[in-house]
């Protein structure tokens, strides 16, 4: 294309007035010169476009790259029903683009209009939809940066909620890394009884809420003397008891990890989950000493400590997750650092689209009152092929969006 | 049109100038060569604001200590000079200005591709320049004018508009790129194939790819460091994860070839007259022409050697110097060339041709101290020095700055119909040529010896140097200053202009001077390119008039 030579004549008197179309500037020869000239423009526009965007990809891909396990984590928060809906209303709504450009090029004005009310139509329900997603990430505040904060509603459980420090919420763990190994409390030894745990999670008093990931079964390899102790100590209860306890059933260490509790754990609970499918899931609240370490910049990177022994307990084998678990297995992680780091990608990504789609709304709207006025035929329809082009980008980025946030694992 | 108008045989059409008057009929014309002198004068205005800042810069350096401004306002003047001279004089300067006028006329064409878009270029520019002084009228910014993260994320000084003007600004530049780009393409008249155009529209053109590919991502960056202040998105801030050296990557990314975009078309505008007035065919025409594309296409490659000491890794910054260095190649095709073309030429020292020679050996400074600062040990030593300043401004302002004010006086009567003051306009472009080197050759002694950039202060044995930099900055001052007032004079008291006079061989020598609407009464006969055997001076008007022809032309046609 760029190497054609135009052949364009200058021998008519350019500027003063063209026969045919109303629509040909002066300072072009014809419609066809016209055209391909607006068809260059569009295309170079369109690598401008893609331009553009190709910041926000470098940055998916940069932090990606460095920061996978975000993206493992929290692409499960977004809604891949409704994405692929609107992947296929975007598909739909650039078929109808393309088919306005053929219905104009046919001279068909109904078809034209038709199909641009179409395309609209579908721009809005795409907006729409996307409002759907983003409300609901406002309502359950998974947002960007220093707005990401999952537990901007109490009476909800917010997926993300369980592990972030939520004060004033159910849940309430302070994710401090540098507590100090020496702060460590006395951990309530041996084997634990129901009716231990068997109390109120709201209680007063109770300032870390954890569920089995922080509180670890360690197994048998990563315990330690402390730990090898509690282990005989269950052992031998397990004989002691008898048939309380399934044969199979291991003793494992109950530990807790410095990050749960900075000063160290005053007293421990453990809560069992209610949960019929999960029943081998324990929970454990721990009320952490009064004196809390001083806390310090949160240093995402350094290394976790040592996990405390907490005690033993007797339980069932881990339960194999199964994929329609994952999601909820999720609740019981701890976020990796930095999660809010996937919603800024999220949201500039799909903001500036959004912004794309609400300019090509105002594009076609013109486009929709030129074609009612019977602007176009098969002379000039060049601003309605421009148009459909710019849609086609539109969507394209749409298709690469879609998959890059909301289906890689 | 409106404002078409027929020309009727009795009468001659009436130039662009005055087929409409009323400030009404400039806002809303459509006509390139308007739109090219509404940002002559915005370019202009801004150049004197910058060039202000710069003064204000200088003078504080003159002695060690505070002589004039405290530190805060220290930090702003140099940070206003570099974004007002960068933003707003020197990357549309050559294109959108000068291109603007020259472009579609070296063509043969009636205007650019879209003349609207063009005028919104315009107008999108005046409000990037709004932006800008609404920036400095909030406080100013502080931040240099590489807005380097994440300090101008924890600033106060009032950054939010001077980003949203640089995005406004981008977008100006992109279209203006674009409308270039198709000009090119479609409008090359019968008989004009890509190796008989001007180098002057290989340069513009080479530069309108660059503006079409680079300045996006320059939009996407600001437009995210301006998300990145209203709702803390974190991208750019460590404190939330972000990673600031990913902004150096994308500033770069867009600021490297920024540099191409303003020192290609000052190539293309310098090669046009240092052939006209050697009154010589240039010298390797095709090797100027695909330099100016190689040096386009280079400059997407090197942004990584701004950021050797910014923790990039040791095999990048190996690949960046190495590929950095490649630049000099196309870049010394183009001086060898000019020289070549001087070589046995018939030299005529008028103003353009001044500023051609100032340009070629700035340039030339400008290009092999370049080289220095490409070498990584050296780099480390030169990083954040004045060597850097120095080695920038030769080339920014001595090579691309010169080169406009070369390629102003040499299309000025072409454009308004008036010649400026001959000698007053020789004795300015010397002003400028010494000025300008007193003020930075001192930089580069002060940069070797370890003289940091953007400091308000420094150690008594580097006084000498701030001195005579800071004289040399004044010289340079009032030979702009006194350029801009006599071509404000010119304009209106000037002596009548010949339809050539430079006896230059490009199609806008063809048209009438200044040019009708659609420039051309007829279409134009294509000339040959850099032939100047059949041009001869004309002592009835002044200027040159083509022989008559004897026998055809050797031309394609």
């Amino acid at each position: 294309m760029s190497e054609a030579e135009h052949e364009h004549s200058h021998d008519d008197d350019h500027g003063h007035g063209h026969h045919g179309s109303p629509w040909i500037q002066h300072h072009y020869d014809d419609a066809r010169h016209q055209f391909d000239a607006g068809k260059l423009g569009i295309w170079f526009f369109l690598v401008q476009e893609v331009l553009f965007f190709s910041g926000l990809f470098v940055m998916y891909i940069l932090y990606r790259a460095h920061h996978g396990e975000i993206y493992e984590y929290a692409h499960h928060y977004l809604a891949v029903k409704w994405g692929a809906i609107n992947t296929g209303v975007l598909i739909a709504s650039s078929l109808s683009a393309a088919w306005a450009v053929r219905c104009a090029q046919l001279n068909q004005r109904k078809g034209l209009i038709l199909c641009i009310v179409i395309t609209i139509v579908c721009a809005f329900g795409f907006l729409s939809i996307k409002y759907i997603e983003y409300s609901h990430k406002f309502h359950m505040g998974e947002l960007w940066g220093k707005r990401f904060d999952p537990c901007a509603t109490p009476n909800e459980t917010p997926l993300l909620t369980k592990m972030k420090k939520c004060e004033g919420h159910v849940s309430s763990v302070v994710w401090d890394p540098n507590g100090g190994p020496d702060a460590i409390g006395g951990p309530k030894a041996g084997c634990l009884e129901k009716g231990d745990y068997d109390r109120d999670p709201k209680t007063p008093g109770i300032q870390a809420q954890c569920t089995v990931d922080e509180v670890q079964y360690a197994d048998e390899s990563r315990k330690s003397e402390k730990g090898r102790k509690e282990l005989e100590a269950c052992e031998m209860e397990k004989e002691a008891n008898g048939e309380a306890h399934a044969k199979n059933a291991p003793c494992y260490i109950l530990q807790i990890n410095h990050n749960v509790c900075p000063a160290g754990p005053g007293a421990i609970e453990i809560l069992k989950n209610e949960s019929e499918e999960r029943g081998n899931e324990w929970g454990v609240d721990v009320e952490c000493n009064k004196a809390p370490a001083p806390v310090a910049a949160a240093d995402p990177f350094a290394e976790a400590h040592e996990p405390v022994v907490l005690g033993s307990k007797l339980v069932a084998p881990p339960h194999v997750v199964t994929d329609e678990e994952e999601v909820e297995e999720l609740e019981s992680r701890p976020p990796p650092p930095h999660t809010n780091m996937f919603f800024s990608i999220y949201f500039a990504m799909t903001g500036l689209h959004g912004l794309h789609v609400l300019f090509g709304i105002f594009v076609f709207v013109w486009l929709l009152i030129r074609s009612i006025k019977g602007h176009f035929s098969e002379d000039y329809f060049g601003p309605v092929d421009y148009s459909a082009l710019y849609w086609h980008l539109v969507d394209l980025i749409w298709i690469f969006l879609f998959p890059l946030l909301y289906l890689i694992h | 049109m409106s404002n078409a108008v027929t020309a009727t045989a009795d009468k001659p059409e009436p130039n662009f100038l005055e087929v409409t008057r009323g400030w009404k009929s400039w806002a809303t014309t459509l006509d390139h060569k308007r739109i090219g002198i509404m940002y002559l004068v915005g370019i202009l205005t801004a150049l004197m604001l910058g060039g202000f800042f710069a003064l204000v810069v200088r003078t504080e350096l003159f002695f060690p200590g505070k002589t004039i401004v405290n530190q805060l306002w220290y930090n702003r003047a140099f940070t206003l000079h570099g974004a007002v001279m960068v933003f707003l004089v020197i990357v549309p300067g050559i294109p959108a200005a000068l291109g603007n006028m020259i472009l579609p006329i070296q063509l043969g064409a009636p205007d650019v591709a879209f003349p609207k878009l063009n005028l919104a270029s315009f107008y999108l520019w005046c409000v990037g320049a709004a932006c800008m002084l609404t920036s400095i009228a909030m406080g100013a910014i502080d931040t240099g004018w590489t807005f380097y993260t994440p300090y101008s994320l924890t600033t106060t000084a009032a950054v939010i508009p001077a980003v949203l003007g640089v995005f406004i600004l981008g977008f100006s530049s992109i279209f203006t790129g674009l409308n270039f780009l198709v000009t090119v393409h479609k409008f090359r008249p019968q008989g004009m194939g890509w190796f008989q155009m001007p180098l002057n529209l290989w340069a513009l053109y080479s530069t309108a790819v660059i503006q079409v590919l680079a300045t996006p991502v320059l939009a996407i960056t600001v437009l995210l460091l301006f998300v990145e202040h209203f709702m803390h998105i974190g991208i750019f801030d460590p404190n939330m994860g972000g990673d600031p050296v990913l902004f150096q990557h994308f500033f770069w990314f867009y600021s490297h070839p920024a540099v191409y975009i303003m020192i290609i078309p000052a190539m293309g505008v310098i090669s046009e007259l240092v052939s006209t007035f050697s009154r010589k065919h240039i010298f390797g025409y095709r090797f100027i022409a695909y330099s100016s594309i190689s040096l386009a296409l280079l400059s997407f490659l090197v942004w990584g050697h701004h950021l050797f000491v910014s923790g990039q890794s040791k095999l990048a910054t190996m690949v960046f110097s190495a590929l950095t260095f490649t630049v000099a190649i196309p870049s010394a095709i183009k001086v060898f060339n000019w020289v070549a073309t001087l070589y046995k030429g018939d030299i005529r020292l008028e103003t353009p041709m001044l500023y051609a020679l100032s340009f070629i050996l700035l340039f030339t400074i400008g290009g092999l101290t370049g080289l220095f600062l490409g070498i990584l040990a050296i780099d480390v030593h030169l990083h954040d020095t004045y060597f850097v300043v120095a080695h920038f401004h030769y080339v920014m302002m001595g090579s691309t700055l010169v080169a406009f004010l070369g390629g102003l006086h040499y299309w000025w009567p072409k454009i308004i119909g008036k010649m400026y003051p001959e000698k007053l306009g020789q004795l300015c472009a010397i002003g400028v040529f010494v000025g300008f080197n007193l003020t930075f050759l001192p930089q580069f002694v002060m940069g070797a010896r370890g003289m940091p950039r953007r400091y308000w202060d420094y150690d008594p044995e580097f006084t000498i140097f701030h001195q005579l930099s800071t004289i040399g900055a004044y010289i340079l001052g009032i030979s702009m200053f006194t350029q801009v007032v006599y071509f404000a004079i010119s304009a209106k008291r000037g002596p009548k202009a010949p339809q050539n006079p430079w006896g230059a061989t490009t199609l806008e020598w063809v048209a009438p001077t200044p040019p009708t609407l659609y420039n051309f009464p007829s279409p134009p006969e294509i000339p040959e390119l850099y032939d100047y055997d059949d041009l001869v001076e004309d002592p009835e008007h002044g200027g040159f008039i083509r022989k008559p022809s004897t026998g055809p032309k050797k031309g394609g046609h």
